[in-house]
This record gives structure tokens, C-alpha cells and sequence, in this order.
């Protein structure tokens, strides 16, 4: 076992060339190359979601006109947020990364549906080309929730966008099915639910809210294009209709939503923590069961997005219900914290990143806690404090550990390694210029800016362009970040087997992974047990040499010992 | 569903198909409809509850000088439970390899989705030539969206009906291979209890 290693599986095919043609790709069932062109696409989406947000901040660097006019202004910031949300963050790390490392965690050779996983990517591409149909046709300037009864009398392009949305919303719920069925299904003999690693079960609980939440967004935005198609009057008070019932069928949707964005990110972070630790995961059942709490939770809080439209009763229960949602969230995050406690650190990217994640995160998650309560939220709703909490969690939270997951499986993805020290660079400047844009905002939001305005007073200014040097800090980082991970495709040096020495079966294959993931189908060991491999020198390889060590419940024992660290 | 033989043939009913060499175990198809099902509840449910709040917050329901719900409700609820009977009795012909049991069964029920399609319109006609339509207020507006809804669900089973019905002819089912009567008939029995559902409310909240 030992000797077979990278060297062995050197000339053979893999999945990026097994098959030749752009045909092959777009026809493809193999849910690798899938999860590769949604990778591609969704790239494309946040390229798209950034530009737009560089146009916002440059136009915020003066009061008044600076680039651009008002409306366009309104119409900037939708679209930024209605791509970044549906084309980016949603689909993000469940289809692209989880596409990718889901059936290879299971030592799978595909999802159970893979027909269906690829009808998902093109529903995506479908609701994308709406999406961006609209932009061009006349863009629209309801904010990214559609808000009614503003968005039936717009003259924008609301249909079209929600249409795009509407057809996104399938997508989501078919790779959400495939996934929970997948799971159930196909995991190998002897993983057992409690021996699965914790990136499935964050995809899991996720994918259960993708099933069960998203066809409340299609209802809704059915009901919404009916009002303005129509002229029915169903949310707009002035033809009999109640703007509120919206906001309870958006947000019954869209909190959830917020939890698709959040959970896969949390179990990415929970296998780049133990493995660059180098230490078994702490608290595994604790991690594994508040990311099924927080999926649970999610569909009983939507009301804390209302809490100026509803009755004191109502917004203390919501208040309540929301300071909940927090207990599974520290849960997750001191369980982290204590991983790293003696751990072996390596500070690589990946590691880099998940610091950066529980740090950011960390603030999101603790700002929350003013916004759930209801005497600081009636000061800080709707002023750039919710802005800065929303973007702490989601970009500080699920777009750093997108960006982490991307470092961590990139060798697997596509056999090549990336310059290590201007990966270290590019996080620096992201984690930079993320505080600098967003931290900014919590102290503009304090001290009264209202979110969504085009103009501002005077005072304002310095911390408006604070905030926008940060904006253009992050936008180098990402170049740096695109620069190198595209020259590594290239020039980067090849990949072993199992670089990082994780103990997940994904690098139990060759990098890249041959066509049908595994010459034969891999026995499953505790996820986290590191001293089922051990380090190899000559080659750089982690070789696998099988559980040694292990308790009778399949943990690891005395792993520290096992391998030299790098 | 206790009584299913064991389904050695899933590879090709779950759409798992050889190109990928993916052999999934046996229910996997099934499972997986039953997690469409449940996706296709949250949005029927979800209706209902926008149905249930607009009605709550109506100082008056009916609304003066509107007409009630059409009696021949009672008349579509009838039919849709008798199709599931029928269904049903398709599940069992060909457990049985009962190949004609199977084709009555299958026709009647298509029969009975369509004849259950007609009462809705005319359940739709009646309450416009009593000048209530979608765009009259907010009971009229919920009822047909409910109903509208739930028919077009009926028009999406009963275009793989008749599919399955051609196979059924075609003598392509077996009581050892039949995942399209098996996935019929629970789609169906779905739409039945969703109507019943849905059924329920309409009168409740009139």
C-alpha cells in the first residue's frame, strides 16, 4: 500500500481528460465535471455580484452624484444583491464544492440521480440567463427582496427577474433532493451516520432545507408576478391586498435561505480546521447535531425580519426564537476553537481562511444579537449596522469559507498546487479590506446612515470612504486569488494523492480523481482518525495505511504520533 | 408499501444509468419520490396558510353579495377519492401480474382525473357567471388559486398516466418490475389527500 502512490496512477486518464470535446462536458453525468461548470459559472455570477458592488462603493465615496445617477444607484445595488444571493451564495458551496467532494466522501462513484444533478446546472444557467436578460433590458430596482407593493408598480424588470429566481429555485431543490437522497442512500459499508464526515452532514442539513423551504420562494414570486401581470390585488393595499402576508411568505423562504447560505460553510470549516490541525474534530456529535438545530430553527424565525410590522407578542416570540438560533452557533464555534487547542497549526491558506471564518463570523453572529433585540433593533434596523452583520455572515462567513474549501480541494480538483505564499497574501488583503469595508459600516450604522441611500450628510463621509478603500483592497485580493489559482492549472506543481494528509476517503484517489472516483470502492475509517496515514517524504504524500489505532467506537487513539508534520 | 417485492432492477428506475456504473440500492428511486412529495406538501401547505391569513384578517368572509363555493365540490372530492381507489387497484393487478386488472385500473383512473378537471371548470365557470373571478377580490382570488393549483398538479399526472398506460399495454410491467405504477400511484394518493386538505379549508373557512 504503501509504494502505490501518486507515481503509480501517474499515466492514466482522469476525469478532466478522459473524455475530449466541450460535448462531452455539456452532456456530462459525471457529477465531478458538474460540480467544475457550476464552479465556472457561479464564479462568473460573483464576478458579475463584485463589479457591481465596486460601482456601489465608488459611487458612495462623495455625497451626492459621483459616478452615477440615482436610479441607477438603486438599480447597482439590487442587482449586486438579487446575483450575489440566487446565482452566487445559494448554489456556492453546495453545488460546486459539494457536487465536487459529496459521492467521493462517500467512496461513491456518483450522486443517485445524476441525470437530475445535471438538469440542476442547467436550470441554473436558465435562471441565470433571465437574470441577466434583465439586467440589460432595464435592470430593476426593488432591492434584492422584491418588496412589495413597490415591486407591482415599478416600471423595472421585476418579472423577469423573479422568473430567473423562480427557475434557480428549482435548481436548488433538485440538487437538494439528490443530495438527502444520496446520503441516505449510498453511504459505504461501515460509515455509519455518526462516522460521516461533518461537511455531509452540514450538506445534509442543508439540502433539507433547500427541499423543504424553497417552494415557499416559488409560491411567492408566482403570487407576485400575478399581481403585476394581472392586476389581482393580493399584496398591494390599494387594490384589497396585504403587503405584510409578502413579507411573511419572502421571509419564510428567505431566512431559512440564509441558513443554506451558512450551513455547508460551517461543515467546510469543520474539515479544514481538524485537518490542518492536524487533530481530531472536538465534540464531532455536538458539531454534527447543531448543524441539524440550526436547520430546525431556521423555519421558526423568520418574523425577526418584521419586528416593525407585528405585534409586541409576536416580535418577543420572534425575539426569543432568534437569541436560540445562537446556541447551536456557539456550539459549532467553540467546538472549533477547542480542535485548534494543541493542535499541530499549519498556517496555509485553508487554515488561514477558517481563522478568518470563526473570527468574521464571530462578529456576525454576535452583532445578531442586537438585531434580535427588540429595543437596540428599533435603533438599528434598516441602517448600514444590518448591512455590516449581513455581510459579516455572509461574506465573512460563507464567502471565506467557499474561498478556504476552494484552497483545500483544489489539488484534488485539478492535480495542481497553488503558490502557497501568495495564497497567504491574497487572504491577508481579503481579510484586510473586508474589515475595512464592513467594520466601517457597523459604526456608520450607529451613528444613523439608512441603508440603500444614495446621499449623505457631511459627517458621513470620511468612514463612506473608509469603507470604499476597503472595497478596492478586497477587489486586489481577488485578482491575486483568480491570478495565481488559474496560473497553478498550468505551471502549478502536480499534485500527490493526499497532500494535506486528511483522512477523508475524496483522498483516497489519484489528483485529479480517475473517471469513476476509486478503483475499488474504499472501506470507510472514523473521518478524523489521522493515523490511518502516514507521511511519506519522498514523494510528499500522505499514504494510507489503514485504521491502527482505534476504541471500540472507531475513534482515533493516540494519533499525534503517526505522522511527521510539514 | 410494506408488500413491494424487492426491486432488483433499481439501476434503471432510479436514473442511475450505466454511463456512470452507479448501482443504487433498492428504494433509492422510491425514496427519492418521496422527497419530491414532500417538497411538493411545503408548497401546497404554504398556500393554504396564505389562504388561512388573508381569511383571519377579513372583517367578512364570504364578502357581501358574493356567491358561496359551488356545491359540486363535494362532486370533484368524490371522483379524486375514487381515482385513488382505482389507482390502487392498479398497484395491486400488477403485484398479481394481472396484466387486464391492470389496464382497467389504470384507464379508470385516468377517466376519473379527467372527469374530475371538468367539474373544476365548471365549478369555475358557475362562480364567474355569478361575476366572481380572480380578479374580483381576495375570496375570489384564493379559492381559484388553491383549486388552479391543485389542477394543474392533476394535468401534470395524468400526461405520465397515459405514458404509463401505453406500457401498460405494451405488457412492459411485471409484479417483479413496475416503478412507473408504483411512482403513479403515489403521486396520486398525494394529490388525493392534498385535495382533501385543500377541500377541508375551502369549507372550513366558508
Amino acid at each position: 500500500m504503501t509504494t502505490t502512490t501518486y507515481d503509480g496512477h501517474a499515466e492514466e486518464k482522469n476525469y478532466l481528460n478522459a473524455k475530449p470535446g466541450i460535448w462531452s462536458w455539456l452532456t456530462t453525468l459525471d457529477h465531478k465535471r458538474i460540480g467544475v461548470m457550476y464552479l465556472i459559472s457561479i464564479l462568473f455570477a460573483f464576478f458579475l455580484g463584485g463589479m457591481l458592488a465596486l460601482l456601489v462603493r465608488t459611487e458612495l465615496l462623495t455625497p451626492g452624484k459621483t459616478i452615477v445617477d440615482a436610479d441607477t444607484y438603486n438599480q447597482l445595488f439590487t442587482l449586486h444583491g438579487a446575483i450575489m444571493i440566487f446565482l452566487f451564495i445559494i448554489p456556492g458551496i453546495p453545488a460546486a464544492i459539494g457536487n465536487f467532494v459529496l459521492p467521493l466522501m462517500l467512496g461513491a462513484k456518483d450522486v443517485a440521480f445524476p441525470r437530475l444533478n445535471l438538469l440542476s446546472w442547467y436550470l441554473w444557467i436558465t435562471g441565470a440567463v433571465f437574470a441577466i436578460v434583465s439586467m440589460v433590458v432595464g435592470a430593476v430596482d426593488t432591492g434584492w427582496t422584491f418588496y412589495t407593493p413597490y415591486s407591482t408598480q415599478t416600471s423595472t424588470q421585476v418579472i423577469n427577474m423573479t422568473m430567473g429566481v423562480f427557475i434557480l429555485g428549482f435548481s436548488s431543490i433538485f440538487t437538494g433532493l439528490n443530495f438527502v437522497v444520496t446520503i441516505h442512500k449510498l453511504r459505504p459499508a461501515g460509515m455509519t451516520w455518526w462516522r460521516m464526515p461533518l461537511m455531509l452532514w452540514g450538506l445534509y442539513a442543508t439540502a433539507i432545507i433547500q427541499v423543504l423551504a424553497t417552494p415557499v420562494l416559488g409560491i411567492t414570486l408566482l403570487l407576485l408576478v400575478a399581481e403585476r401581470a394581472l392586476g389581482v390585488g393580493i399584496f398591494d393595499p390599494s387594490l384589497g391586498g396585504d403587503p405584510l402576508l409578502y413579507q411573511h411568505f419572502f421571509w419564510f423562504y428567505s431566512h431559512p435561505a440564509v441558513y443554506i447560505m451558512i450551513l455547508p460553510a460551517m461543515g467546510v470549516i469543520s474539515e479544514l480546521i481538524s485537518v490542518h490541525s492536524r487533530k481530531t474534530i472536538f465534540g464531532y456529535h455536538a458539531i454534527a447535531l447543531s448543524s441539524v438545530a440550526i436547520a430546525a430553527f431556521s423555519f421558526i424565525v423568520w418574523g425577526h425580519h418584521m419586528f416593525t410590522a407585528m405585534s409586541p407578542m409576536g416580535n418577543m416570540i420572534f425575539s426569543a426564537l432568534t437569541f436560540s438560533v445562537s446556541i447551536p452557533s456557539a456550539v459549532k464555534t467553540f467546538n472549533w476553537l477547542a480542535t485548534l487547542y494543541r493542535g499541530h497549526i499549519r498556517l496555509n491558506a485553508p487554515m488561514l481562511y477558517a481563522l478568518a471564518f470563526i473570527f468574521l463570523f464571530g462578529i456576525g453572529g454576535l452583532t445578531g444579537l442586537f438585531l434580535g433585540a427588540l429595543a437596540t433593533d428599533i435603533h438599528l434596523h434598516d441602517t448600514y449596522f444590518i448591512v455590516a452583520h449581513f455581510h459579516y455572515v455572509m461574506f465573512g462567513g460563507t464567502v471565506i469559507a467557499f474561498l478556504g474549501g476552494i484552497h483545500h480541494w483544489w489539488p484534488k480538483m485539478f492535480g495542481r498546487m497553488y503558490n502557497e505564499n501568495l495564497a497567504r497574501i491574497a487572504c491577508l488583503l481579503i481579510f484586510l479590506g473586508f474589515n475595512f469595508t464592513f467594520f466601517t459600516q457597523f459604526i456608520l450604522g450607529t451613528m444613523g446612515m439608512p441603508r440603500r441611500y444614495y446621499d449623505y450628510i457631511d459627517t458621513f463621509a470620511t468612514l463612506h470612504q473608509f469603507s470604499t478603500m476597503g472595497s478596492y483592497i478586497m477587489a486586489v485580493g481577488f485578482f491575486l486569488t483568480a491570478g495565481y489559482l488559474i496560473h497553478s492549472l498550468v505551471a502549478g506543481e502536480r499534485a500527490v494523492e493526499n497532500p494535506w494528509g486528511a483522512a477523508t476517503l475524496e483522498w483516497r484517489t489519484a489528483s485529479p480523481p480517475i473517471e469513476h472516483n476509486f478503483h475499488e470502492t474504499p472501506d470507510a475509517n472514523y473521518p478524523y482518525d489521522y493515523s490511518v496515514n502516514r507521511y511519506n517524504p519522498e514523494t510528499g504524500n500522505y499514504d494510507y495505511i489503514g485504521p491502527s489505532r482505534v476504541d471500540d467506537h472507531g475513534h482515533a487513539v493516540g494519533f499525534h504520533g503517526a505522522e511527521s508534520t510539514t | 408499501m410494506n408488500h413491494t417485492p424487492p426491486d432488483t432492477l433499481t439501476v434503471i428506475d432510479s436514473g442511475g444509468g450505466p454511463d456512470r456504473g452507479q448501482i443504487n440500492p433498492p428504494g433509492t428511486g422510491t425514496f427519492g419520490f418521496v422527497v419530491l412529495l414532500l417538497s411538493l406538501a411545503v408548497l401546497f401547505f404554504s398556500t393554504m396558510l396564505g389562504y388561512a391569513y388573508v381569511r383571519w384578517n377579513a372583517p367578512e368572509w364570504p364578502p357581501p353579495d358574493m356567491p358561496p363555493l359551488p356545491r359540486t365540490l363535494w362532486l370533484s372530492t368524490l371522483l379524486i377519492i375514487v381515482s385513488s381507489v382505482t389507482v390502487q387497484h392498479a398497484v395491486r393487478a400488477v403485484r398479481r401480474d394481472d396484466a387486464g386488472g391492470l389496464r382497467t385500473a389504470l384507464v379508470a383512473t385516468w377517466i376519473l382525473g379527467a372527469l374530475f378537471l371538468i367539474i373544476q371548470t365548471m365549478n369555475y365557470m358557475s362562480l364567474a357567471s355569478s361575476n366572481l373571478t380572480a380578479k374580483t377580490n381576495l375570496y375570489g382570488f384564493t379559492f381559484y388559486m388553491l383549486t388552479f393549483l391543485h389542477a394543474l398538479h392533476v394535468i401534470g399526472g395524468l400526461i405520465p398516466l397515459a405514458i404509463v398506460i401505453r406500457r401498460a399495454f405494451q405488457g412492459r410491467y411485471s409484479s417483479f418490475y413496475h416503478p412507473g405504477v408504483r411512482y403513479q400511484a403515489m403521486y396520486w394518493h398525494f394529490l388525493d389527500l392534498i385535495w382533501l386538505f385543500i377541500f377541508v379549508v375551502l369549507m372550513l373557512g366558508s
